[in-house]
């Protein structure tokens, strides 16, 4: 097979070409993972909540920080036709000094333990009594904290000590790690003092049919996802990622296909010897893009592993929020090879149009 | 007939004021076991001649008949069977495939289809053998010499077994033992196997070798003349 063997034999040429393509597709690749990193910064904690939809107070035009729901508003709700389920969340973002000096913010959520909005543990266990959390794998690496171990909330001026009883994989709200305490224990670090006439909750996580934007007297519903895009600067954010990565998408692709294209009709005098000799038009196109499709796949399954172990490095220091999901590397790689085999497409059909002595000249 | 008829074959580049007229009307017949010496000043248009004959380029008018088929009428893949399997083009420069070796460059014709490979492989055995090829068969183009590189084009030219041999200056690059040699080698196979050889040539020497010599100028034949002791019948 002609392809295979002058890319055997063409090693350097083929490697350095198959280096290019890596390292665009990797530049792609890493600017859909820091998008997504963000956006999994921005709520994942929010996403990840069993439910599909969420009841605000109307007047929080849509935002968990804003939203106050009365006890009578949570009743309502879960009243309301089409409601299988639903349960009362809280959210309150919190200072905690898991170390002398050393201080992060933590989204706190306090939800009914045993209901549907209490995350499922990967190590430990579910809430039980008060004063217990759990806490996100990212407060683990970030507090170096454990099961057993103790994290001090804030009570007003005070602090709290709440005992670590298991470790959830919920990520990010707000860009904050994610801790889980009891809606009551939430309430205390929320309002101190005298809890009565106070907020029940925040919002409250529905499961059922049929309830899409459905409102009642000082709440609306939405789906989840729908609450995601409205969480504050999400919505910006995410048009910002979006056309970097499009625009990442885009420029790369035609890129790497204006290299091929390049490369290809580089090779014209070498295909006009082959049409003189009596080479099938199909059989140039065929190993063309063969070799266009090899080179350009391996590039792109290099820039995969390259954005996998930048993923691991990242994320072990976190300092950088990045996020890959198999959709996004397949469709980066993918545009990286379709870019590609364009380029080359339109290179071999001019090549395969022009008469062979010409082409022969051009040597 | 001949192998090879041309009925008053013209080729013209260009329009208007920039029109070149590289042949005009020629005519002529090539038989079996005839290698024919075409010579000719630079720009007389035997290169150009010898294009058309083998399907790289299309006549302005006129019938390039070969075997009775007229090539000037032939469609795409007409024309790139033509050229794969009835003419064997040894091209000047040889234009070996750079990145393969002396046999891969022969076997390079099994990958056109419409040929057992077996037996091309057979075939380019054969031929690296009466070539004096074989102990540089395993070497990359780039690694033979001038004359290796003009003896293996001639291989690959034959590998297919062509009716009509088409050769553009094959002692160019030469000295003229390894000329000559060259040359005996198509008078060889033209004369052993009774095919039909074009051979477009500056060289005077290596031209008296053919069967027939035919001048050409300015686009025409000057000159058509049987030799009385061309290599390809002695």
């Amino acid at each position: 097979m002609l392809a295979l063997i002058e890319i055997k034999r063409r090693k350097l040429q083929f490697g350095l070409v198959t280096g290019v393509v890596a390292l665009i597709s990797y530049l792609i690749i890493m600017v859909t993972g820091l998008g997504l990193g963000l956006n999994e910064q921005a709520g994942t904690g929010l996403l990840s909540l069993n439910g599909d939809h969420l009841a605000y107070a109307s007047n929080a035009n849509l935002s968990v920080i804003r939203s106050r729901l009365t006890e009578e508003h949570v009743a309502d709700i879960q009243a309301a036709p089409g409601v299988q389920q639903g349960t009362p969340v809280g959210y309150i973002a919190v200072v905690v000094e898991y170390a002398p000096d050393e201080s992060n913010t933590a989204a706190t959520l306090g939800v009914i333990p045993g209901s549907f909005a209490e995350p499922a543990v990967v190590e430990g266990r579910q809430l039980s009594a008060p004063d217990e959390v759990l806490v996100d794998r990212a407060w683990v690496r970030l507090a170096e904290t454990g099961i057993g171990e103790t994290l001090p909330l804030p009570v007003g001026f005070e602090t709290r000590d709440f005992t670590v009883v298991g470790v959830v994989d919920q990520g990010y709200f707000f860009f904050q790690p994610t801790v889980y305490v009891s809606l009551e224990d939430w309430q205390g670090l929320a309002y101190q003092g005298d809890l009565a006439g106070r907020p029940a909750a925040s919002i409250v996580l529905l499961q059922g049919d049929g309830i899409d934007s459905m409102r009642g007297e000082g709440w609306e519903v939405v789906t989840k996802q729908e609450g995601f895009r409205n969480i504050e600067g999400v919505a910006a954010q995410q048009s910002t990622v979006n056309a970097l990565r499009y625009m990442g998408l885009l420029i790369g692709t035609l890129v790497i296909g204006v290299f091929f294209y390049v490369i290809t009709l580089q090779k014209v005098s070498l295909l006009g010897i082959l049409k003189a000799i009596g080479a099938p038009g199909t059989f140039l196109v065929t190993q063309g893009l063969l070799q266009v499709f090899l080179v350009a796949l391996s590039g792109a399954l290099i820039s995969v592993v390259l954005a996998l172990v930048t993923e691991a490095t990242l994320l072990s220091s976190d300092t950088v929020p990045i996020a890959f999901n198999t959709r996004a590397l397949v469709t980066s790689s993918g545009f990286v090879v379709i870019g590609g085999m364009v380029g080359a497409a339109l290179s071999v059909r001019q090549v395969a149009t022009i008469d062979p002595i010409i082409a022969m000249q051009q040597q | 007939m001949g192998i090879l008829t041309l009925r008053d074959v013209s080729k013209s580049f260009g329009d208007g004021p920039h029109r070149v007229d590289a042949v005009r009307g020629v005519s002529l017949n090539i038989g079996r076991g005839e290698m024919v010496s075409l010579v000719g000043p630079s720009g007389s248009g035997k290169s150009t001649l010898l294009a058309m004959v083998g399907g790289l380029l299309t006549p302005t008018s006129g019938e390039v008949l070969v075997d009775g088929a007229d090539v000037a009428q032939f469609g795409g893949r007409e024309r790139t069977r033509y050229r794969r399997d009835r003419v064997g083009f040894v091209f000047q420069g040889s234009n070996m495939v750079p990145f393969l070796t002396a046999r891969e460059n022969l076997l390079l014709v099994a990958q056109f289809g419409g040929a057992d490979k077996g037996a091309l492989k057979r075939r380019a055995d054969e031929l690296l053998e009466e070539l004096e090829l074989m102990p540089v068969a395993n070497q990359l183009a780039t690694q033979l010499s001038g004359g290796e590189r003009q003896r293996v084009a001639i291989a690959r030219a034959l590998m297919r077994d062509p009716v009509l041999i088409l050769v553009d200056e094959p002692t160019a690059s030469l000295n003229t033992e390894l000329g000559e040699r060259v040359v005996d080698a198509l008078a060889a196979e033209v004369s052993g196997r009774n095919k039909a050889c074009l051979m477009v040539t500056h060289d005077e020497r290596m031209a008296a070798r053919a069967d027939r010599l035919i001048e050409f100028r300015d686009g025409r034949i000057l000159n058509d003349d049987r030799l009385d002791e061309g290599a390809a019948s002695g």
